[in-house]
């Protein structure tokens, strides 16, 4: 059976610590941050920290960097570009899957409650493992994939409308926002490759370079692997990039009929 | 079947290529369970009345048994079709091949059974 | 101490360092010869900075407009300030078409013109008919995210070929024996365990070094890991002083917005609201070369003309141009604007300012991507088993000052002559010669000592003070005096690193302990950059000596070479290439650079 309440060792302990703004701060936000460190035997709790915004950038992620550099140097996430093109910031903020580097502070009130992506594995604090997704990318063999050899010396040719075709795809970024906010991902991820890699199997579909468009099919055809989605849309929702997983799907569906007659 | 490694176990044993037919039915019997029940509650709302007599009257008639035989099968091949993917979704294993076979067993004994019903009253003597 | 830790052995023909666009090229075509390769990366491979490239990848395809690789080459040349060498400037420019098909082949969705080819689109500095002008379309584009487009398909097509990938492993230190590069020390971040890799070509792909200064468009990533482990093997940087200012990162956020934008029409206005760069750069204008423009920009905010409360920034406008175009070509700086500056570009300015881009110096190759040093008075003395490619590297095809969409074109060309060199040079299967046994102790000795580290400096405190220096110190504009003020600042910093003290000593996925090597890898570059700064007397491309206002090529046409090793620099210079590779085209002279 699915699982709908937590196993016992990752039950949020009320041991979390808090940690006040430094005397004098006027403009004073909590951030509730999820902790977990596999190696002190503890179940997760929540940190506190309260920041002063007077002195903290705009984003989300410049909170998790203020603490990390001024008040806690364990606390532990991914960033990179902070721009919101790599998608490492990926995390669970106020309740929504979003980029911390994108996610404006003052677009969320009262507390700010900070967990990483919901149902994926954590290896410790805000970083979850993403292996599984990763693999999931690979299955759908995300590449070029023709018959016809590669014109010599010069580019295959592609119309502007062709192209426009794979707008609204090629932009993932592979955070993940989306495949762990899809109910349907949460019950069968081992099996359904969910909004993310589905989106990303349409990116081929649609590219009129690509040969291979029935073998992609046939690798899809599954009551798993695609028909898990039930159209619920939080893809569409989270997506901090603003792409429609969702209509990727149904396209993806239609095609299928269009092949079954 | 690979499963020592995460890509192994994500391509497990392949792709069922099955579920565009399912998928596909699923929209049929609704549109189908959408006309059908329409026309029912329509057709009930127009008897004179709605007690024992007036409604196996208006059954035995061949253009009321007819749609009612047409109705009794999409309403359960929907259903059918609808839980097998609601036992997919929750149960997992060996279970969920157990729920599978009591789901196809009450859902053809049940729409047996009504299909029965109505052809007792529709063919039935007066 | 360093015994606690045990070590997992691997052994490869080659290792790459580094999985952004030049890694990633390297051990594809490296794994295409037939040797075993593994790729060694910090973060997964789509995260890695190139993914943050805009405006795109220079090749002479000529789809748009007459074309040629002599006037890329001419360009690059210009823009270096002549201090780039020829020869390998020759190799980019003629390799370069052949390259972008290569990618388009790969799948990458370059935008389309109207007969179905790859969209180009004009950057600063790219001209036709050697350098006379009209502007040149060269500039290959994905919309505004050709970077993120080119990284996913080299990503994708390292799954084709299902490359040995190492994720989320931090090289600590290469393994040097007798001055050969014999591989590569790593800690995987998720369980904390030591990998040793053996390799008889070890390839650094790691990128700049952005992070050391404070506000920069480079990614929190961008830490030049193979630049601290190059720096600790005794091995020279070369042009460091060289660090590139973008004109257009967003005021306050350091968030980049592609040349891109002035190549499909922007423009940029000072308080009066007059388009200065006519008065710079009478002929290219805003299309100047960066090193141009952000000097302007500088100048103007100097003399009281910025804009803003502050007077310290300059506007882009991009409100002129049809919301569709921006919408086809410009969609993700369109974006980026209304999330970093709240700017809708289809009615305002966006606020910018000239933030640090790119560094021009790293790792002396040849075209090769071979390491060179001087040794013995050879200034091309190649340094065995060790390679660089990309931003880490110093070729060097970008000499004084780098044109827009060369480094994505610098990646994937160098990322393939690293592979094809390691191809002809190295037969599958060679066998290892014995390691010494202290082999791991460099590595191991400061892994553990950062891990327990006590001090009173916790790393982001020392950093802060890195990137604040090389802020005020190494900026646009430079004097003697500045110099030598940085010069103690930075040396100042570095003798911190003696007192460090982090407070995550776990090894499960520790940051506080790897952003700890990071500042470790940085720091020497930040030393060397200031210090080979102080010592170029001219003003070239990117570095502008204001007490040495005009270029010296009779004392300073030469690259800077420097050496760190506790605390102490040496400094020393390698001649510019003065020729070609072939007989295709002569020498470009030194003349005026006037854009």
């Amino acid at each position: 059976m699915a699982e709908f309440s937590l196993p016992a060792n990752s039950k949020v302990s009320s041991a979390g610590k808090r940690y006040p703004a430094p005397a004098g701060a006027a403009n004073v936000k909590a951030f509730k941050v999820y902790r977990w460190n596999p190696e002190d035997g503890a179940n997760p709790r929540y940190d506190t920290y309260e920041l002063d915004l007077d002195t903290t950038g705009p984003m989300v992620l410049d909170a998790l960097i203020k603490i990390k550099s001024e008040v806690d140097s364990t606390l532990t996430f991914r960033r990179s570009c902070r721009e919101g093109i790599c998608g490492s910031c990926s995390m669970n903020i106020d309740g929504t899957n979003t980029l911390a580097c994108t996610k404006a502070i003052d677009d969320i009130k009262g507390e700010v409650r900070i967990t990483p992506l919901p149902h994926m594995e954590v290896i410790k604090d805000l970083v979850p493992d993403f292996k599984h997704f990763y693999a999931q990318y690979a299955s759908i063999k995300p590449w070029l994939q023709t018959v016809t050899p590669a014109p010599s010396g010069e580019e295959r040719i592609q119309t502007v409308e062709d192209r426009s075709k794979i707008d609204g795809l090629y932009e993932c970024i592979l955070c993940a926002c989306c495949s762990t906010a899809c109910p349907s991902y949460w019950w069968n991820s081992d099996k359904f490759l969910g909004p993310a890699i589905l989106l990303q199997a349409y990116r081929w579909l649609a590219d009129s370079r690509d040969e291979m468009t029935g073998e992609r099919l046939d690798a899809l055809e599954d009551p798993f692997r695609l028909y898990r989605c039930h159209t619920i849309m939080n893809c569409a929702n989270v997506c901090p990039k603003g792409l429609n997983p969702a209509k990727a799907i149904a396209e993806i569906k239609l095609m299928m009929v269009e092949r079954a007659g | 079947m690979g499963t020592g490694t995460e890509l192994g176990r994500v391509r497990g044993l392949g792709s069922a290529k099955d579920g565009v037919h399912h998928w596909w039915l699923q929209r049929v019997t609704a549109i189908a369970n959408l006309v059908l029940v329409l026309w029912f509650v329509f057709s009930l709302v127009r008897l004179p009345a709605l007690d024992y007599t007036a409604v196996v009257l208006w059954l035995r008639q061949p253009v009321a048994a007819v749609p009612m035989l047409l109705l009794i099968v999409a309403v359960f091949w929907h259903f059918r079709l609808g839980v097998q993917v609601m036992i997919e979704d929750y149960v997992h294993g060996a279970p969920r091949v157990l729920a599978m076979l009591a789901l196809n067993f009450y859902a053809l004994a049940g729409a047996a059974a009504a299909v029965f019903a109505v052809l007792k009253i529709a063919l039935g003597a007066a | 101490m360093a015994e606690a830790y045990q070590i997992i052995d691997h052994v490869y023909d080659a290792v790459v360092v580094g999985a952004g666009g030049s890694g990633l090229r390297a051990a594809m075509g490296i794994a295409e010869a037939g040797l075993k390769t593994a790729c060694i990366t910090k973060v997964f491979p789509t995260r890695s900075h190139t993914v943050a490239a805009q405006g795109g990848i220079a090749a002479s395809l000529g789809n748009m407009g007459p074309d040629h690789w002599t006037w890329h080459m001419y360009d690059t040349v210009k823009g270096s300030d002549w201090l780039g060498d020829q020869d390998a400037i020759e190799y980019l420019c003629r390799e370069a078409p052949a390259a972008v098909y290569e990618l388009e082949h790969f799948g990458v969705p370059f935008s389309r013109t109207e007969a179905g080819r790859i969209y180009q689109r004009p950057f600063g500095g790219m001209m036709q008919n050697m350098g006379a002008g009209p502007p040149a379309q060269r500039t290959c584009a994905a919309a505004d995210r050709t970077g993120h487009a080119m990284l996913h398909a080299l990503y994708q097509q390292s799954l084709k070929h299902a490359t040995d990938f190492y994720i989320e492993y931090f090289a600590i230190d290469l393994i040097m024996v007798g001055g050969e590069c014999k591989g590569v020390i790593a800690i995987n971040m998720d369980d904390g365990s030591i990998h040793r890799f053996r390799s008889h070509k070890t390839v650094l792909a790691t990128g700049g070094y952005g992070r050391c200064y404070f506000s920069a468009t480079s990614a929190h990533t961008s830490t030049g890991d193979g630049g601290g482990m190059a720096i600790r093997a005794g091995v020279p940087m070369q042009d460091m002083e060289f660090v590139q200012f973008h004109p257009t990162g967003i005021y306050g956020a350091g968030v980049l917005i592609t040349e891109g934008a002035r190549g499909e029409g922007g423009y940029l206005t000072n308080s009066q609201g007059e388009r200065f760069m006519e008065r710079y750069a009478p002929s290219a204008k805003d299309l100047a070369s960066r090193d141009v423009v952000s000097r302007s920009m500088a100048m103007e905010i100097r003399e009281g003309r910025g804009v803003g409360a502050e007077g310290d920034h300059i506007f882009l406008h991009l409100n002129h141009i049809d919301p569709a175009v921006l919408h086809e070509r410009l969609p993700g700086i369109s974006e980026t604007a209304k999330i970093f500056a709240n700017v809708d570009v289809t009615r305002e300015p966006i606020p910018v300012t000239p933030t640090v881009h790119y560094n021009m110096g790293g790792i002396p190759t040849n075209y090769h991507g071979e390491v060179v040093t001087l040794k013995d008075g050879d200034p091309d003395s190649v340094v065995p088993g060790l390679f660089a490619v990309g931003e880490a590297a110093c070729v060097s095809v970008h000499g004084a000052n780098r044109l827009g969409s060369n480094s994505l074109i610098d990646l994937v060309v160098f990322g393939r002559a690293t592979a094809h060199r390691i191809g002809e040079t190295l037969k599958p299967g060679t066998p290892h010669a014995p390691l010494p046994k202290d082999s791991a102790d460099m590595a191991l000795g400061r892994l553990d000592g950062f891990r327990h580290s006590k001090g009173g400096s916790p790393t982001s405190e020392v950093r802060l003070a890195m990137q604040k220096t090389m802020q005020a110190n190494a900026a646009v504009f430079r004097t003697s005096e500045i110099l030598d003020e940085g010069t103690r600042k930075i040396d100042a910093v570095y003798q911190r690193m003696a007192d460090i003290g982090i407070s995550d000593r776990s090894l499960v996925f520790n940051t506080d302990l790897i952003e700890t090597l990071e500042l470790d890898n940085m720091i020497g570059q930040a030393v060397l950059t200031m210090h080979m700064a102080k010592a170029r007397h001219e003003s070239r491309g990117a570095h502008m000596h204001e007490d040495y206002p005009n270029r010296d090529d009779e004392h300073f046409m030469k690259h800077s070479l420097g050496w760190f090793r506790d605390g102490g620099v040496n400094l020393d210079t390698r001649p510019v290439h003065a020729y070609t590779l072939t007989d295709e085209i002569e020498y470009i002279k030194p003349k005026a650079r006037v854009y």
